[in-house]
């Protein structure tokens, strides 16, 4: 009677043996991910209109051009004025002319 | 007609980041299993490959509208060349590096079978680069980062793609030693 020359069979790993877990996958579609994503950035793209529409002019912006900050910086009064500021003229041609329309401003004097 | 292109630019800088969002989530996910709960890898792989078609509008429509728009003054230059901008230069450039490396990414993956594999994976992982420089040109110089909601939004996406990528990471660094 020759001996059983034949290597033990490794243990079942408990990932891939019969008792496994098994880990079931989404059940959502290709064709429905593609819509899913589409309509996800066309959603974010229509709101963020909407939202920069209704906030034109964010004060706090991280960035902004130069002649924009330096009407932002004039406006708001207590901060001095940019060179650019100070040293603007207007020159009066003779286009212009007065008005008999009521003034939207007033100057005080002391 | 200005005002239009200010906030054509800001809305689709938005877009832009969602739709690139979409594509380095989905090309992490087969992998970490990030999408597991929602579909098939073989499915999220589909939605990866097709995302350029996202991307490109939106990326397009983004730089369009600035070139467009006076205030803004970005010239066809500045698309191309990083850093070159009257104002902003970092915050702007930073778009700049993404923009041209989104374009190498996309074209190279479109000439992908041109390329060899290691060639193409090499080129192909500077998406991760592309997606940081995004997301620091967006913090740096979105205009609508400056509302909380919206900046909480683009932090919690840029966190999960962090944790995801290192996921990814940390998965293939002992499949490289034993290789080595």
């Amino acid at each position: 009677m020759p001996a059983n020359t034949t290597p033990p069979l490794p243990p079942l790993s408990a990932k891939t043996g019969p008792g496994r877990t098994k880990k079931r996958s989404g059940p959502v579609p290709a064709w429905g991910l593609k819509v899913a994503s589409v309509l996800m950035t066309l959603t974010v793209f229509g709101t963020g209109l909407g939202y920069a529409s209704t906030h034109l002019y964010t004060t706090n912006a991280p960035l902004q051009p130069a002649a924009i900050a330096a009407t932002s910086t004039s406006s708001t009064g207590s901060a001095p004025a940019t060179p650019a500021a100070t040293t603007a003229t207007t020159t009066l041609t003779s286009a212009v002319r007065t008005t008999t329309r009521t003034a939207v401003t007033k100057t005080a004097s002391s | 007609m200005d005002l239009f292109f200010w906030e054509l630019a800001r809305a689709s800088g938005l877009a832009a980041y969602v739709a690139l969002c979409i594509a380095v989530l989905t090309g992490l996910a087969p992998r970490t299993a990030a999408l597991g709960f929602l579909a098939t890898n073989r499915a999220v792989r589909t939605l990866h490959d097709w995302t350029p078609w996202i991307v490109i509008p939106a990326a397009l429509t983004h730089v369009v509208a600035l070139l467009l728009d006076a205030t803004a003054r970005i010239s066809v230059l500045d698309l191309i060349i990083p850093f070159q901008t009257s104002y902003g230069q970092l915050a702007i450039g930073l778009g700049t590096i993404s923009l041209d490396l989104v374009v190498i990414v996309i074209v190279t993956t479109w000439l992908r079978r041109r390329l060899s594999n290691g060639a193409w994976q090499n080129l192909h992982r500077l998406s991760y680069v592309g997606f940081v420089t995004m997301f620091l040109h967006s913090i740096l110089s979105g205009t609508d980062l400056a509302s909380p909601i919206i900046a909480a939004m683009s932090w919690a996406s840029a966190i999960a793609i962090g944790y995801y990528s290192l996921e990814r990471v940390g998965r293939a660094l002992p499949i490289a030693k034993a290789r080595a």
